[in-house]
């Protein structure tokens, strides 16, 4: 698994050299975060497509599709006249004494956590009920076994988490559902490593590390984080997406649009609502730059239609085999017709996001932070982030809304818990570069 | 310009009242910074101790406790899903038959045995004509073939085949 998981960093590293290129290596190993965050779903979206046209899967396959992508990044950085830094001593970046004692921090909540997954048992419910077993058919098949996706339950989520896990399977040699849980570690380490990466040069510590301390906290991810099903892989794609593309709102920087478009197609790939929180990013950065509409939408229609794209063959296999794409119940028109359960699916929803026991107080403390960094005169990304919010609360109450046969409750048969994880991933993303853009404005102010 | 004067300090209270304004959207962001760091810090400690925790239970666990893991709620006995995979073979079509015979069920076993035993003997298929039965509480007398017990405990579960 550790084979696998190098070769995914490896594969995003290609990718993301061709993207930016770097200054040093110690940039390129800041960045490694980020390059493993791609890799994962870069190689994910092409495994998804090799398995969608019939090419076995093996660990053959998972080489060769990751050595695709890194070929064809190489062909492209060559062609973009990227050169990779010159070799100097690799210096470690000097650290602030809160810096340090923050990312000590981090290492040891990452190490517990590594040992409270080494030897967990497979007992989530919808892990052990069909995303695993979706991965053992393919890890045993090699394929989309026709069966298998037929009778297992919802066969029309996306396949990519079961076949990044069935990836980890060929790499493990064996289907172990137990050893299973340290893919979800590697790729929450990537989640995390991808946010400080970014951000460090960025934001001051002060408003880097608490954030994302204070999310890694939380009684939900400390508890869930490692399960082996789709919520956390999606919600941490969709946040290093919402990142990036806030990052763009001030760098204007092609790569990161790029880079975003790639997480945007693997989280719509990872789970259906990878669409609906993919389109509240992409609509939240439309409206943080409509004063720059004619240049800036364009680009964000282009990213928006190119990771949908990028799920077309699943869409298309599922038509093909005869299989629903399992939309919601009461979707479009509808919802008209239970009008009544919008009342309830929003408090369901506000009342969730606000849940100290799941949550902490992380949505109050985004909220508290966008709402003084309006008053400190910043506007583009607070009014980002604010947008983040409307948009990813309206999305999750249209998720109990146009499911009337799901209670409206936060019982486990509801999945909200689980689903307003995006918006709490998103706050240690997110929320640092309001902060700055707050204190730089008052900056500004005082200057002038 | 006789209105000029009388402006001046005006401008200067709007100049101090911006001041202060900024002073405390400045202090309102540090207090939001503290209090993000305050609980950080303050559910640390809480945090990784459950993660311990977690893991030592982990640890604590049997083999076949992991191994089965949320079958542990459904399949009654730990034995009923080895002794399947041991007599099935890989290539062979199995299917679960349920019945009101079963002893000492959880509330689950019924709505998800059939559910648990897909995933878990993958890759052995499912038919609804298989040859090979996981009874669970069935009646053996209603599954159309003579059936010959290869494995059986006291809790009404038995593996067979029909011949």
């Amino acid at each position: 698994m550790l084979a696998l998981n190098v070769w995914l960093l490896a594969v995003g590293t290609a990718f993301l050299f061709a993207l930016r290129g770097w200054r040093s290596w110690g940039e390129a190993a800041r960045l490694a975060g980020l390059a493993y965050m791609l890799g994962v779903a870069s190689t994910g979206v092409v495994l998804v497509w090799a398995l969608v046209v019939g090419i076995p899967f093996s660990v053959a396959t998972i080489l060769g599709a990751g050595l695709l992508v890194a070929v064809l990044a190489l062909i492209a950085a060559y062609r973009l006249g990227r050169r990779p830094p010159p070799r100097t001593r690799l210096r470690l970046p000097r650290l602030s004494l809160f810096a340090a004692v923050s990312a000590a921090l981090v290492a040891v909540y990452l190490e517990a956590l590594f040992r409270s997954g080494r030897l967990a048992a497979l007992t989530e419910f919808d892990g052990w009920f069909f995303w695993v077993p979706k991965a053992k058919a393919i890890f045993y098949f090699g394929d989309l076994d026709n069966q298998f996706f037929r009778e297992l339950p919802h066969h029309g989520y996306p396949p990519l988490v079961p076949t990044v896990e069935a990836a980890a399977f060929r790499f493990m040699g064996s289907a172990d559902v137990v050893t299973l849980h340290l893919q979800f570690w590697f790729l929450f380490v990537g989640f995390v490593a991808a946010l400080v990466g970014l951000l460090a040069p960025r934001v001051s510590p002060l408003f880097l590390w608490p954030p994302l301390l204070l999310v890694l906290v939380t009684p939900r991810v400390t508890g869930y984080a490692l399960q082996a099903q789709a919520d956390f892989l999606l919600e941490e794609l969709i946040a290093v997406a919402a990142l990036v593309i806030g990052l763009w709102l001030f760098e204007r920087r092609d790569w990161q649009l790029v880079a975003a478009g790639v997480l945007l197609a693997a989280a719509m790939l990872a789970k259906r609502e990878g669409s609906l929180f993919g389109a509240c990013v992409l609509l939240a950065a439309i409206g943080a730059t409509w004063r720059q509409a004619r240049t800036a939408w364009p680009r964000l229609a282009i990213v928006g239609v190119g990771a949908a794209a990028a799920t077309a063959p699943w869409w298309i296999l599922l038509h093909v085999r005869h299989l629903s794409a399992e939309g919601p119940e009461a979707g479009g028109t509808g919802l008209f017709s239970h009008a009544d359960l919008a009342w309830p699916s929003l408090r369901l929803t506000v009342s969730t996001l606000f849940d100290y026991r799941q949550w902490l107080v992380v949505v109050p403390v985004a909220l508290l932070a966008i709402a003084l960094a309006f008053l400190a005169g910043a506007r583009r990304l607070p009014g980002y982030a604010a947008l983040l919010y409307v948009f990813g609360a309206a999305a999750l109450t249209y998720t109990t809304w146009a499911f009337p046969s799901i209670p409206i409750t936060k019982d486990p048969i509801n999945p909200i818990i689980r689903l307003t994880g995006w918006l709490v991933l998103v706050m240690p993303a997110v929320v640092p570069l309001v902060l700055r853009d707050a204190w730089q404005a008052i900056d500004a102010k005082d200057e002038t | 310009m006789p209105d000029d004067p009388p402006r001046l300090p005006a401008l200067a209270a709007d100049r101090r009242r911006n001041t202060s304004f900024r002073r405390l959207t400045r202090l309102g962001l540090a207090c939001c910074v503290a209090v993000t760091s305050a609980f950080a810090i303050g559910y640390f400690p809480r945090a990784v101790s459950h993660l311990d925790d977690t893991a030592s239970t982990n640890n604590a666990l049997s083999l076949a406790d992991r191994d089965v893991g949320g079958g542990n709620s459904v399949v009654v006995h730990q034995n009923a899903p080895y002794e399947a995979r041991r007599l099935i073979p890989t290539s062979a079509r199995y299917r679960v038959v349920t019945g009101g015979r079963l002893r000492n069920a959880s509330p689950l076993t019924g709505s998800f045995v059939d559910g648990w035993f897909r995933s878990f003997l993958i890759p052995r298929r499912t038919s609804a004509a298989a040859r090979w039965i996981i009874c669970y509480g069935c009646d053996v007398s209603l599954l159309g073939a003579p059936y010959t017990v290869r494995w059986q405990d006291d809790n009404g579960i038995s593996i067979g085949d029909l011949r």
